[in-house]
């Protein structure tokens, strides 16, 4: 009992320092790739730490809690996901909870962008909506390839049954679902070439541009679980998950430095050549990963 | 309380309102409230209890029977709680209005008559009350007078056919078996060939789908559900569209029978996979016309047939959880969409009569608890864990994944997230962003308004917490049909494979948010500014303009507007101007010559004279 309350506590907690040593190593990695130095590894906390003092605005309750529930939302999502056999809510609906909870964040976001009466925000909500639905359409059709090749809807099986075997990208149909997950990825994880949302040289940071002081620094945090997230959900769906937290941190990292490559490498997309761009080759691999599943049999 | 009794209430009561409506306004207020008021708490004393009655004793030879058993009790309570609310909202929806005596008495009637079709126990009152129904509702949809009168008669004409379809099947069931009570129908209809409970499904299938707008049948919807008067929209998407699901379940689980409904067609196509795909399809074209939509209630509307289409999706896909899901889902979409029409009939009558979403704005600083409602509805529509669609919209999904139909579960998936974007339009273009100089003086809800809505909010968010309330029900109706029953816990579904647990989700997200709120407290506090005070580059924000709807998904619109062409409503308008073109050429030979008509009547008995000579068939 107290090893589980205890769970509760050091999931999300693991989370977040996951995540923002995330955000600084992908500082430090995009400055060598642009022959910099780059900032120290502890500098991105000391950013967090500093916006809690600074001053900032609210635009009204509504703004305020859009953003408490985009964190919160996050947290609850983190406590639902495995983390190299760390997982304190395993049993209670599974991936489809995971799927829908995943999107209280941005809804959360939308909410307090909303209120913050910022057509820049209101453009950058919209964006973030209809690129979601872009790289939704692939998503979707990667997660149910792997619930019916496992016959099953609860992460932790999945998982469980990846670790009797083997990890799902080395398996025939789900390979392609791989390759998929991994086209998409820096659309889930909102890095460029998709960063349409936030796009700082044309909509002002779009939902962030109101944001200042604690707010930005709620922002902050959420962010870094968002690409916790995503890239925890690949790690546990198709490369097996992990049966410590280290073997599993090191798995993120690869992918994570995956994504910082592509992001280093490409312009942004407009919009609709994002969405174009998804609903062309990852989804057609993904429907043919799922396909195949259906056709081979589980 | 005996259901004759019951039906009588409602029906006199209507006729009572009108007659009153003459005397005094408020004395007619009261009565229409008390009538649905005592129906609804009529209907929930009958909990539990399954029986039948006579209505009357020989019509055409015919006995009328009521009965009542948990899948009539369930839509009967719907129809009246619904009913009764919307009463409630139309008190200062409709003061001022002219014909409010009618509206009330029509609005009263339809209950009335959704109130027989639910309790009916033999095919023919059945018939007796969806026609009642359908012209009762075609006066409230016309109600409004102009386009509204279009509207109306689209609705008409299709519900007409379907009627007509009805009425052939009765007939058709009445010559092979001799009798039209349901109980009485199921037992001979089990043991009948598949081609004629095919024939009988299809002809009763026909009048139950205009009715609950599934896909190709839905062209009426949008149309009506805009233009009627927003308390009956209310109505119209929360219960009417359900009469035709209740007919489904009926037809499909009572009458034929699971085991005769599962097993109909080819072993490769059986009946109801052609119906689980038809529900698909009502979910994904409607999803994303629904992003399109300007108009407030025609953007509601178009989510409704989308969300008719999960409903068809889990009664016809024949598991014990589809079914389960379905009919949840069913209740509640009535009580989320009725909360949302609400919602934007509240806006509408404070802004003077604005639906268009291009013009609206920040009104959540004028209209809080409309907001709250408006949000709550929402995240009801698209399934947020802790309210009611969550949990109809789990079960669909988890029977479709685990019963090997991915791509049906991919379909239902993305619909929600269209659902997303054109709800978070729906709230944004409302309620958020600047709020516009015209709208500085509208006004909160009025109280009439606001109970109706709080009612229906609570509904969403307990049945979302507490799912086991409704599932309790639903479970006794879907072991009627020879389900399996569920493990029905107060807070979910226990099962083999998966747990949905409402207790564990809740006090994760209150954990959650209490964490999220405690490190947001830790920071120094924002500082309150104005909506003029924004970040404009360092220029001042322009009054009036810096607002973001018009278009608000227009790279989406771009590339999916010509996709997302109507084509069945384009098939049905232009079927219509062919009849109206041969009905115009035939008008033409009433000339008003005598001379003619004596002609036409000379020829036509040449013609009989001719044929009986030369074919002597007579």
């Amino acid at each position: 009992m107290v090893m589980k309350v205890l769970w509760f506590i050091v999931s999300p907690l693991a989370a977040l320092v996951v995540g923002i040593l995330f955000l600084a190593l992908s500082r430090r990695f995009m400055a060598r790739i642009q022959w910099r130095y780059g900032p120290p590894l502890y500098q991105p906390l000391i950013d967090i730490m500093r916006l809690f003092t600074q001053r900032s605005v609210s635009h009204g309750p509504v703004f305020d809690l859009g953003i408490v529930l985009t964190l919160a939302a996050s947290f609850v999502v983190v406590l639902f996901l495995p983390f190299g056999g760390i997982c304190p809510l395993g049993g209670s609906g599974g991936l489809l909870v995971v799927l829908y909870m995943m999107l209280l964040a941005p809804l959360g976001v939308a909410l307090s962008a909303g209120e913050a009466a910022n057509p820049n925000s209101s453009i950058g909500v919209s964006r973030k909506f209809i690129l979601a639905l872009g790289y939704e359409v692939p998503l979707l059709l990667v997660l149910l390839a792997v619930m019916t090749r496992y016959d099953t809807i609860s992460l932790t099986e999945i998982v469980a049954a990846q670790r009797a075997a083997t990890s799902s990208i080395a398996t025939f149909p789900l390979v392609l679902s791989g390759v998929a997950y991994l086209l998409i990825m820096p659309a889930v994880m909102g890095l460029r070439p998709f960063e349409v949302v936030q796009a700082p040289q044309e909509i002002s940071s779009g939902p962030m541009a109101e944001l200042g002081g604690r707010y930005l620094a709620m922002a902050t945090l959420q962010h870094t679980l968002s690409m916790f997230i995503a890239i925890s959900l690949f790690v546990n769906l198709l490369w097996g998950g992990a049966s410590n937290p280290f073997v599993f941190f090191l798995k993120m990292l690869v992918v994570f430095a995956l994504g910082l490559w592509v992001n280093a490498a490409f312009p942004r997309l407009r919009v609709d050549q994002a969405i174009r761009y998804l609903w062309r080759w990852p989804t057609l691999v993904a429907f043919v990963g799922l396909l195949l599943v259906v056709v081979i049999g589980r | 309380m005996s259901l004759g009794l019951l039906l009588l209430i409602a029906m006199g009561g209507s006729a009572v309102t009108y007659v009153l409506g003459g005397l005094s306004e408020r004395l007619r207020d009261a009565v229409a409230v008390l009538v649905s008021l005592t129906v609804a708490v009529g209907v929930a004393l009958l909990y539990g209890r399954s029986f039948e009655s006579t209505l009357c004793t020989g019509f055409l030879g015919i006995p009328l029977l009521l009965r009542i058993g948990p899948l009539s009790w369930l839509f009967a309570m719907t129809v009246a709680s619904v009913g009764c609310l919307s009463v409630i909202f139309s008190l200062s929806y409709m003061r001022g209005r002219e014909r409010t005596g009618f509206y009330y008495a029509a609005l009263l009637l339809v209950q009335a008559a959704m109130l027989g079709v639910t309790l009916a126990g033999d095919l023919l009152s059945l018939f007796i009350f969806w026609e009642i129904m359908s012209w009762s509702t075609f006066l409230l949809i016309s109600y409004n007078g102009g386009s509204a009168l279009a509207a109306g008669m689209k609705y008409f004409v299709m519900s007409i056919v379907g009627s007509l379809s009805m009425l052939v099947g009765v007939v058709l069931v009445y010559v092979a078996f001799g009798t039209v009570q349901l109980s009485g129908v199921a037992a001979s209809l089990g043991a009948a060939s598949p081609g004629y409970v095919l024939a009988v499904l299809l002809l009763f299938g026909a009048a139950f789908g205009v009715k609950s707008a599934v896909w190709p049948f839905h062209a009426w919807l949008p149309p009506a559900h805009s233009e009627a008067p927003s308390p009956f929209s209310a109505v119209l998407s929360g219960v009417l569209i359900k009469m035709g699901f209740y007919g489904f379940l009926l037809l499909m689980y009572v009458l034929i029978g699971m085991r005769g409904f599962l097993e109909l067609g080819w072993r490769a196509l059986p009946v109801h996979t052609i119906l689980a795909i038809v529900g698909a399809v009502t979910i994904i074209l409607p999803t994303f016309i629904a992003l399109l939509q300007t108009d407030a209630k025609r953007l509601l509307a178009w989510s409704t047939v989308a969300q008719a289409g999960y409903i068809i999706l889990g009664i016809s896909f024949g598991t014990s959880l589809g079914v389960a899901g379905g009919t949840l889902h069913f209740l509640s979409h009535a009580a989320f969409k009725a909360l949302l029409f609400m919602v934007a009939g509240a806006v509408e009558y404070r802004t003077g009569g604005v639906r268009d979403l291009d013009s609206l704005g920040g009104l959540i600083k004028r209209m809080p608890l409309t907001f709250v409602a408006a949000l709550v509805g929402v995240c009801g529509l698209i399934g947020v864990p802790l309210t009611n669609g969550f949990i109809s919209k789990w079960l669909i999904y988890k029977t479709l994944i685990l019963e090997g139909s991915p791509f049906l579960a991919f379909v239902a998936l993305i619909g929600t997230w269209g659902t997303i974007l054109y709800g978070y339009k729906f709230l944004h273009n409302i309620f958020l962003g600047q709020l516009p100089e015209t709208l500085r003086d509208v006004k909160p809800a009025p109280f009439s308004m606001r109970v109706p809505m709080t009612v229906l909010m609570a509904v969403v968010v307990l049945f979302g917490v507490l799912p086991g309330i409704p599932l309790r029900v639903i479970d006794t109706i879907g072991t009627s049909f020879g389900f399996s029953s569920l493990r029905v816990a107060p807070w979910g579904i226990v099962s083999e494979s998966g747990v949905v647990n409402t207790v564990n989700i809740l006090a994760a997200v209150v954990v959650g948010v209490l964490a999220a709120w405690l490190i947001f407290r830790s920071g120094k506090r924002g500082e309150r500014v104005d909506q003029a005070d924004s970040y404009a580059a360092g220029a001042a924000v322009p009054e009036g303009r810096y607002q973001y709807s018009v278009h608000f998904y227009d790279p989406l619109r771009r590339m999916m507007a010509p996709w997302l062409v109507d084509r069945v409503d384009s098939f049905y308008m232009g079927l219509a101007a062919r009849f109206n073109v041969v009905s115009d050429g035939l008008r033409r030979i009433y000339t008003g010559y005598v001379g003619h008509y004596v002609l036409y009547v000379v020829l036509f008995l040449s013609a009989v004279i001719f044929v009986q000579i030369v074919w002597g068939p007579w």
